[in-house]
């Protein structure tokens, strides 16, 4: 009988324990951890050469500087899924513009993603529509675009943008970006607002919060730096297809998923999301890879492994009805 | 007399006059900037053959809207679920092929909604993983090739039984909303889920039946589908998310011709006013990559129309 | 007991948290009775009703029904078991026709083997609808096309054609035009003349004392008295309904301090629509200035317009030196501060820590060159939440755990970290215990000594009397009365205005 109670005691300490705050927020490194040694081991330690290790880092390179902006857009509890086709369109605009000058270029791209998050901000501030229905409809829109311009060939950029495609300069760029990123949550009110529409829109609004202004300008940040992202990309792949960012943005929400990030957004988001995240989404995929698993199955154990976290980590008690 | 407008504006045959509008006005504007090549009676009966298509898929849709719930797997899911029709086609003939599409959507649908009923997430996101789930799986079943309806199974294929077929699912769909409790009950959980609640309503029960009830329409979007391009490739990479799109627009017209009482004629036309407008720029010259920047644009001024959130509404 | 009883309630209580809104209140109702239930704000009468009929659960007590003890989980099964009831708020459903809304959770009788006969549905609803008098109803209709009187008329059909041996009507008349009403009270004297029974719930008392046969009051939660409508007059209901000890103790003692002539913000001409209707006053330094009247009278939201919250506002909001305040950044940013009714929405982040929102609307002060430094705002947190006392493990713990007054000291914590002049406090006592009370009076009258300005609004009387310099009284959005403080004002002389 005692026996019994101090097991269900146990118990009940346990489930308390999975289900509070410390474990959904410790979750995301224990994955990591957990993703690491299962990989390590079952590839006999290949995932961790200095060569795989570099290969790897030069895979999340621009996925990372997106992961930045898109952090912002899901810290207030909205959703972008314009990446993939502003990465596209940036990058066209990127590679015409690299025949003048490389400075240009990047302000171009950065110019062009700036733009079109404008327009998505836009819609979904001003008419209130849901972010995702907005940015699913951009998405379209500027996924056609790209398609437009690359319909006959493939646009190509110029020698010197590719001359580029240095290590040092993708690290730079990616460690300078997460680092003013970093500063500028933690640091300045930015974090604070953000964090504050996340958590309670209304609330924020009556503390003197822009809230619509915090909402836009995030979509413009998501969008500038993808299309800084789009620089990186093209000094990387040298010319634009169709397909240029197919599908980064499903991408980038299930690293920052599996990075901890609640959907809900708000005061339980942390900067390390976007890092965790998407390195366990490069460890995963190359360590899949490695494992020479076919498409198909690496993108089946990602599904699941995607829906187990969210059902994980996500804060129900923000939501009030689920839809 | 004011007031005779407003009741005149709530009546279903302002709704129907409006949607004829549309559609005059889209033919009118093509018709007069390429006379030749829009619009002939050939035409339009094309335009109306590609669009019942997804209006299907935007009839099944509806009860998923309707409820303030969304799904990303319904483009994986016309691929899976007409690659296990066509599979099975090659055994059991026309039984197999119907039967496999509306089974394997229905089955999948009931797998989505006890899924995303016990995990308790957001319907967007449990619809995203199992994109992924389907589209890898819809790779396996079919071998990794190209799966092609045999020509003998090729009824759905064209008129009549591409119409046949949908026009039987435009029906069933009359039937549930109206002489059902399942329309009832999605609109009402739509309208307030506490209060739905309240009244009794099971509403974990109506989501599933909700989430079932579309991808049995799926499963008639996939036969339609496949008999259409008579080919069907499974792929990876999430290449499906584009298919939930134009079944969503229809549904969009449905939503916000709600107040009409006319859904499902505004989902028929809104797909073919769509359809119209698609074929009237490739008839412009313009190549067909235009697609999607139309149907974004279509898209984005319809919600922009019909879905704003009201002043001071917390919008995500 | 009675044997004649339908409806006995023994032993009924409810707490929503640190509100005890329902306080051990016992009923019997009688067949073909209808029953008043009045009393201020807050007195518990539609909690009591809501428990009744299965939207809120049982905090405890039974109710027992024609001698059957009551266990109802939800709306319809209390329309099972032979209650109904009409919501002061909207209670139908939109998207739906008005035939669904009428046979909402019971459509079996018109469902067979899962195909529903829609055409009998409507049939039976038009019937309905025409036996009511409501003929112009159209029951195949969608019930977007109609207004809210008309829906209100359907949710009363709704109620009422199950024949419930009780029907409870929640201040449902103040919806209605005369026409409306008097269709109410038609179906009122038919359950009655039926053997049936009617809770009346309403704060127009003229109209309680001519279409009910005994009035039951509730104070605070607790049950006062019964009475025969017949019995009594207006003025007695007002008596029974206010007679509390105020406990002086809380409030200010002090009687014929002269306000200051300067004025610190002058409102004009203010509307929003379907809100408030041409509101103008001015607001003096140093002063305290209560705005009272019953729940939809206005007053809430005319706190929303000084802070520049309201959605088209029209009129001028103005403060001492002529600045326009016409939006919340630029209201904090000249020193007015707000506390809404609706704190879990409006006041606070819930879901976020003290600190955080003890910083957030001065995190301009607080930054350095636009540089914010984490631990100069815990700091700041951590001085003002101390400051007001607030309950806690730590400034890092999370709004959401704390109880309604702690809540309260968080949101005043950071006004008054924001040192803010004009502090428009809507129902700062709302759902907050006696000590908290305690505090936030005493916290208002040190703030009156530094000479800073505070509007009131709320919905308790005696607060406002013991309280304020000045009372304006509202009603259906305009301001209905002023009263100047004085120990001889009473609560009937504001009731008075209100209703």
């Amino acid at each position: 009988m005692e026996k019994t109670k101090t097991k269900d005691n146990e118990q009940s300490k346990l489930r308390a324990f999975l289900t509070g705050d410390t474990f959904k927020a410790l979750l995301p490194l224990i994955g990591f951890a957990i993703i690491i040694i299962v990989l390590n081991i079952m590839t006999q330690g290949k995932i961790l050469t200095p060569k795989k290790l570099r290969l790897l880092l030069s895979q999340i390179y621009y996925p990372t500087i997106v992961a930045v902006g898109v952090f912002f857009v899901m810290t207030l509890g909205s959703i972008d899924f314009t990446e993939g086709s502003t990465l596209g369109v940036a990058s066209l605009v990127v590679s015409a513009l690299s025949f003048y000058s490389i400075p240009l270029a990047i302000l171009g791209g950065i110019l062009c993603g700036a733009a079109i998050g404008a327009i998505n901000g836009f819609f979904h501030v001003k008419f209130k529509l849901q972010s995702f229905i907005v940015t699913i409809c951009t998405m379209y829109l500027f996924r056609g675009v790209c398609a437009y311009f690359t319909t006959e060939t493939a646009v190509p950029a110029s020698a010197a943008i590719k001359a580029l495609d240095i290590n040092e300069l993708k690290i730079g760029i990616t460690l300078a970006v997460l680092i003013v990123a970093f500063f500028l949550f933690k640091f300045t009110r930015i974090g604070n607002d953000v964090k504050a529409v996340g958590a309670g829109e209304t609330a924020a609004r009556f503390s003197g919060v822009h809230t619509d202004r915090v909402k836009f300008l995030a979509f413009v940040a998501a969008g500038a730096l993808t299309g800084l992202a789009a620089f990186v990309n093209v000094i990387k792949v040298g010319s634009i297809t169709a397909t240029a960012g197919n599908q980064l943005e499903t991408q980038i929400l299930i690293s920052l998923v599996l990075g901890g990030l609640p959907i809900t957004g708000g005061a339980k988001v942390r900067f390390s999301n976007i890092v965790v995240g998407t390195l366990m989404y490069a460890v995963l995929n190359s360590g899949l890879s490695i494992l020479g698993y076919d498409p198909q199955t690496q993108q089946l154990i990602k599904g699941v492994i995607f829906l187990i976290f969210v059902a994980l980590t996500i804060d129900r008690k923000a939501l009030k009805v689920i839809k | 007399m004011s007031q005779r407008m407003e009741k005149l504006k709530r009546s279903k045959y302002y709704g129907l006059v409006l949607l004829a509008v549309m559609v005059l006005v889209v033919y009118g504007v093509f018709k007069i900037l390429t006379p030749h090549n829009f619009g002939s009676i050939n035409n339009l009966s094309s335009y109306l053959q590609s669009s019942i298509i997804y209006s299907v898929g935007g009839c099944g849709l509806y009860f998923i809207v309707v409820m303030g719930l969304f799904d990303f797997a319904v483009g994986s899911n016309v691929v899976l679920s007409s690659i296990v029709g066509v599979i099975l086609s090659q055994k059991f003939g026309y039984v197999g092929f119907v039967l496999g599409c509306l089974g394997c959507g229905t089955l999948l649908g009931l797998l989505i909604g006890m899924l995303y009923n016990q995990l308790n997430v957001p319907s967007m996101i449990v619809t995203v993983g199992v994109m992924l789930v389907f589209e890898s799986v819809a790779v396996f079943v079919a071998g990794g090739d190209k799966q092609t309806l045999d020509p003998a199974y090729r009824f759905f294929s064209g008129a009549p039984g591409n119409y046949i077929l949908a026009v039987l699912a435009f029906l069933l769909m009359y039937f549930i909303l109206n002489y059902t409790r399942i329309g009832t009950y999605c609109a009402a959980i739509g309208s307030n889920e506490f209060t739905a609640r309240n009244m009794g309503i099971n509403v974990k029960k109506y989501k599933l039946i909700g989430f079932m009830l579309l991808h049995f329409f799926v499963g008639v979007m996939a036969i339609l589908s496949v008999s259409y391009g008579t080919t069907m490739t499974a792929l990876t990479g999430m290449s499906t998310m584009s298919r939930n799109f134009q079944p969503l627009m229809g549904t969009f017209f449905g939503v916000a011709f709600r107040k009409y009482g006319v859904p499902i004629t505004a989902i028929v036309v809104g797909e073919f006013i769509i359809s119209m407008i698609f074929s009237g720029f490739v008839a412009l010259g313009a190549p067909t990559t235009i697609q999607n920047v139309v149907t974004g644009a279509a898209l984005l001024i319809i919600v922009t129309l019909t879905a704003r959130g009201g002043k001071g509404s917390v919008v995500k | 007991m009675d044997k004649k009883a339908l409806l006995v309630a023994e032993h009924i209580d409810k707490r929503f948290g640190m509100t005890h809104a329902v306080n051990d209140v016992s009923l019997t109702i009688a067949p073909g009775e209808v029953r008043a239930l009045i009393g201020e704000n807050g007195s518990g009468k539609s909690t009591f009703c809501q428990m009744l009929c299965g939207i809120y659960t049982i905090g405890g007590g039974t109710f027992t029904l024609d001698g059957q003890q009551l266990h109802i989980k939800n709306q319809v099964e209390a329309n099972d078991a032979g209650i109904s009831i009409i919501v002061q708020e909207m209670g139908t459903l939109s998207g739906l026709t008005v035939a669904e809304n009428i046979y909402l959770g019971h459509e079996t009788p018109f469902v067979h083997m899962g195909v529903k006969d829609t055409r009998a549905m409507n049939r039976e609803a038009q019937k309905l609808l025409d036996e009511y008098g409501f003929g112009r109803i159209k029951a195949g209709a969608m019930i977007d096309r109609y207004n809210f009187e008309d829906r209100k008329l359907v949710e009363i059909v709704k109620a009422t054609y199950t024949k419930p041996k009780i029907l409870v009507i929640d201040e449902t008349t103040t919806a209605l035009s005369q026409n409306g009403r008097l269709e109410l009270y038609k179906i009122m004297d038919a359950v009655r003349a039926d053997g049936r029974s009617v809770i009346f719930i309403s704060h127009d008392l003229g109209e309680v004392l001519t279409h009910s046969d005994t009035v039951s009051i509730l104070r605070d939660g607790e049950y006062i008295d019964t009475v025969n409508a017949a019995d009594v007059t207006e003025d007695d209901l007002k008596r029974l309904m206010v007679g509390r000890e105020i406990g002086t103790a809380y409030y200010r003692t002090d009687y014929g301090t002269p306000i200051s002539g300067e004025v610190v913000l002058k409102v004009s001409g203010v509307s929003v629509p379907g809100e408030i209707n041409d509101v103008s006053f001015e607001l003096h330094r140093g002063e305290i200035l209560g705005f009272g009247g019953l729940s939809e009278c206005g007053m809430h939201e005319v706190g929303k317009a000084i802070f520049g919250a309201s959605w088209d506002r029209k009129g001028s909001v103005t403060l001492a030196d002529g600045t326009a305040i016409d939006s919340i950044p630029t209201a904090i940013k000249h020193s007015i501060a707000y506390t809404s009714k609706d704190r879990d929405n409006e006041s606070i982040i819930i879901n976020e820590s003290i600190r955080n929102n003890v910083v957030l609307p001065s995190l301009d002060d607080l930054a350095n060159r636009g540089l914010l430094s984490g631990r100069k705002l815990t700091r700041f947190a951590q001085q003002f939440a101390e400051q007001m006392q607030t309950k806690m493990q730590g400034v890092n713990q999370f709004v959401s755990d704390l109880s309604g007054g702690n809540k309260q000291k968080v949101v005043l914590a950071r006004w008054i970290g924001k040192n803010s002049d004009i502090l428009v406090l809507d129902s700062p006592t709302r759902g907050i215990d006696v000590k908290v009370k305690q505090a936030i009076y005493a916290l208002m009258a040190e703030m009156k000594k530094q000479g800073k300005s505070i509007i009131m609004i709320s919905e308790e009387i005696p607060e406002l009397l013991g309280m304020s310099d000045r009372i304006f009284v509202m009603k259906d959005g305009r301001i209905n009365g002023e009263f100047l403080r004085d120990p001889g004002l009473s609560e009937e002389d504001l009731i008075a205005k209100m209703v």
